[in-house]
């Protein structure tokens, strides 16, 4: 072929437009042709501009959220009548499995179940081995909503997809006649049996059903010095009398099993959660085995360490036109990868160092919660059935380092000021919903007409011929400030560039944990609008002095320095320049200008002036400096 | 974790309300893009994202069983169809306004705010090449902008665009084919220069 590939023909060709022939064609013509792969290049580099626009659109997470309640509102009516030919085996699902929960401690036998993934508990009867068989129709029914159960639990370990907990009926069917509701809408057989001294036997079984009672309430409050989280979770968990096993599952999170927690909110005088165990072979999950002389909802707290949520601090600036005062606002930055979503989540920050033995990542992914489950160890045994045994004194109070009431510990560690504690805790109102995998920016403070002082610093030892602009402001009440101290992080200050309003960046800079009344001066960057220009005018040396041998053994240099501080900016400006002089033994004379100067130190000079807005000013001073004998000479004066 | 779509339609048709949350989770990054481009304005664009997904909720029974994304991008592509039919009747929008797709829904101050923004010069230079490239994606027929962005931007198959799309897969490509010729006239040359 002579001619050249056309550019469509090329497009064609990359991206697999063309047909076999065509493409066959023009690949034997690239090999061949060195301009019609140049070109081919050149299109595919142009083309490469589109890569720009690739996932530039993100969907916030309240489009997501408004966009799943308008949908399952609107179709709410519509799939309830859908659905209606399922609701007659549904309802009878549910009774059959509020007859299972009425039956007090049928199993001794019966044990709590798994989910494979994310944390959350759940709650199911299970009744032990091959025990009773039931009618075929019964059978029917509970491997029907047995499956579906599973299928629920399969798409993502969906605590909040089965609602408030209910029994999942397998082969509970005896006795179902003589029941009846009680107040806390489960079933009784009548009268009040005894309980069994003996928990029933949990078997390492990996195959069971669940319930998932959903979460009601969470409180997350970040460490961020630690990479740790502490997980505070309020769910209703529908106990029978008796013994109730509860299973908790944290696949594919970071949740630190060592850390697990469980108490009831209410009747705690008679609910006991007695012991947490690991079984061995199943990895990621603990089951806690509670004693209740009550049957029905009861609430109960659950509280964990998690790794994977962290939270830092920015905070933008945005001067006034006269730069006297500052719009300040302050933003918490959330992310989550911790492997769990967080709905509704009430979340406070904890600013300060935390001392951890353990990486709460590591923990997590260990295959059983304490090591092996062979192994028997300070904080477990290994129970007769071979399962390990955690005793919740034991977890509570060795791996957390305090005794009695942790979360009460923890609540002790509430807003506190510096000097008083190493912590600080902010929190965030109202409640948020952090999904895995999601950032979230909040704001967590707003201030107007903060009072800051600007000054311009030159100083070559430190930044060379460059001018550096500052910003002091105090974290005080004075300053609008100071109702909290006020955490690392990085602050962008931005100017009014004109009357519209538009903006200017102006500069940032980080800054360290400020507390309350502490005074801070923000680094801004170069002042571009300002210059200094020292020039050496003049240099001699006098006042010889010779020893006995006629050699020079003293003497002073004498310099005559003028600088020039050149303000291009529409304001006064205030500055410091600071001069350096490389020995102690100086005096120093003003020549001129309007500059006052202070002795900074044993060999700096700083000098003060304001400068009109575009102007310039110049200064001058004599510099005298002493050498050899000369500098006695300076002492004694 | 990573269950399929055909899996969490299943599971939302048996009532898992999670499953649909996924769903929304999953494509809505995706599904938004498309509209933005199409419509050139976010407001519009969230619209119809969520009469997207109402439709997706109400009529998932409809769902075939496989090519769960490109069902998906066909009831948007209607979406924005039947959205563009409603516009037009209630008012004549003007084709000068400019597109307000980007990212940030809020003060853009906040944005640039943020710790992880780039430098403001190099911010400023990738939003003037994101101007030229949307631009130019925006000046394509609609035919063609809807190709274009399903196939390279969604990256689906050209089969599953003209699923979406509800043609052949020949015209999908001569769409394409028309569509990459013109950005190739229309992109400016610094652009691929740039990184």
């Amino acid at each position: 072929m002579n001619t050249h590939l056309t550019d469509q023909q090329l497009i064609d060709y990359q991206f697999d437009l063309a047909c076999e022939a065509d493409s066959n064609e023009a690949r034997t013509h690239l090999e061949k042709c060195e301009a019609c792969r140049k070109r081919l290049q050149e299109l595919a580099r142009k083309l490469s501009a589109l890569e720009v626009l690739r996932d530039d659109v993100k969907a916030s997470p309240e489009l997501l959220s408004t966009t799943i309640r308008t949908a399952m509102r609107a179709n709410d009516r519509r799939i309830l009548l859908h659905r209606l030919p399922w609701l007659g085996a549904v309802a009878a699902a549910v009774i059959v499995g509020i007859a299972l929960l009425s039956v007090p401690n049928r199993a001794g036998k019966d044990a709590m179940s798994l989910s494979p993934s994310a944390p959350g508990v759940a709650m199911s009867p299970r009744p032990k081995g091959a025990v009773e068989e039931p009618p075929l129709a019964e059978q029917a029914v509970a491997v029907g909503h047995a499956a579906q159960t599973g299928e629920m639990l399969a798409m993502n370990g969906t605590r909040d997809s089965a609602g408030p907990v209910r029994s999942v009926p397998v082969r509970a069917y005896l006795d179902f006649q003589e029941e009846k509701i009680t107040p806390y809408g489960v079933t009784t057989n009548g009268l009040a049996t005894a309980i069994d001294e003996q928990p029933p036997f949990a078997p390492a079984s990996a195959i069971e059903l669940v319930v998932l009672p959903r979460r009601e309430d969470v409180q997350l409050t970040i460490y961020n010095a630690a990479d740790l989280t502490l997980v505070r979770e309020r769910r209703n968990l529908t106990l029978k009398r008796g013994w109730n096993w509860l299973q908790f599952m944290w696949a594919n999170t970071l949740i630190d099993p060592t850390s697990l927690h469980l108490e009831p909110l209410e009747h705690k005088d008679r609910v006991e959660v007695q012991q947490l165990v690991f079984p061995p072979r199943l990895r990621e999950l603990g089951r806690w085995l509670i004693h209740s002389e009550i049957e029905g909802p009861t609430p109960f707290e659950l509280t964990y360490f998690t790794s994977g949520l962290s939270w830092r601090a920015f905070y933008m600036g945005t001067l006034s036109q006269d730069e006297k005062t500052m719009h300040l606002e302050g933003y918490v930055r959330v992310n989550n990868s911790s492997g769990e979503d967080y709905e509704d989540a009430k979340t406070r920050l904890i600013v300060g160092q935390v001392h951890l033995l353990d990486a709460v990542a590591e923990l997590a992914r260990r295959q059983y919660a304490y090591g092996s489950p062979v192994l028997t160890g300070v904080l477990g045994g290994v129970a007769d059935n071979g399962l390990f045994l955690e005793d919740k004194s034991l977890v509570v109070a060795q791996v957390f380092n305090y005794g009695g009431d942790h979360v009460e510990s923890l609540k002790r560690k509430d807003i506190q000021k510096e000097g008083l504690s190493e912590y600080f805790l902010y929190t965030i109102e109202g409640t948020e919903t952090i999904p895995n995998e999601w950032g979230k920016r909040l704001l967590s403070f707003e201030a107007n007409d903060v009072p800051v002082k600007s000054l311009c610093k030159y100083d070559e030892e430190r930044w060379g011929d460059r001018t550096i602009r500052f910003l002091s402001l105090a974290n005080d009440k004075e300053h609008k400030l100071g109702e909290t101290p006020i955490p690392d992080g990085t602050v962008r200050v931005y100017g009014r560039a004109d009357e519209q309003g538009h903006l200017s960046y102006v500069g940032g800079t980080r800054v360290k944990y400020i507390p309350v009344g502490e005074e801070v001066e923000l680094e801004l960057g170069r002042a571009r609008l300002v210059e200094v220009k020292p020039v050496l005018m003049d240099v001699k040396t006098e006042n010889h002095t010779f020893d006995t041998k006629g050699e020079v053994n003293g003497w002073d240099r004498v310099r005559t320095w003028k600088i020039e501080v050149v303000n291009a900016h529409t304001l006064p400006v205030e500055i410091e320049v600071t001069r350096g002089f490389e020995t102690a033994y100086w005096s120093l004379t003003p020549a001129g200008g309007d500059a006052t100067y202070r002795k900074h130190d044993a060999t700096h000079a700083r000098f003060e002036l304001t400068v009109p807005p575009r102007q310039t000013q110049v200064f001058e001073y004599e510099l005298t400096t002493y050498h050899g004998v000369r500098q006695e000479a300076l002492s004694v004066k | 974790m990573g269950y399929s779509d055909e899996n969490l339609i299943a599971a939302h048709l048996k009532g898992d309300p999670t499953a649909f949350r996924e769903l929304v989770r999953r494509y809505g990054d995706g599904v938004l893009g498309y509209l933005c481009h199409m419509t050139g304005n976010r407001d519009q664009a969230e619209d119809l994202f969520q009469e997207t997904f109402k439709r997706v909720h109400e009529k998932a029974h409809t769902f075939r069983g496989e090519g769960f994304k490109s069902w998906l991008f066909t009831i948007a592509t209607r979406v924005t169809i039947d959205g563009a039919r409603r516009r037009k009747r209630r008012v004549a929008v003007s084709l000068d306004q400019d597109s307000d797709c980007e990212e940030s829904t809020g003060s853009q101050l906040a944005t640039v705010a943020d710790e992880n923004a780039a430098s403001p010069p190099d911010e400023l230079l990738r939003q003037e090449q994101k101007e030229q490239v949307r631009k130019a994606v925006e000046s394509l027929p609609t035919g063609q902008r809807a190709t274009l962005i399903l196939a390279y931007y969604q990256q689906l198959s050209y089969r599953e665009v003209a699923e979406a799309l509800g043609c052949s897969v020949g015209a999908v490509k001569t769409q394409m084919s028309r569509a990459l010729a013109t950005l190739a006239q229309r992109l400016p040359d610094s652009i691929g220069a740039t990184k």
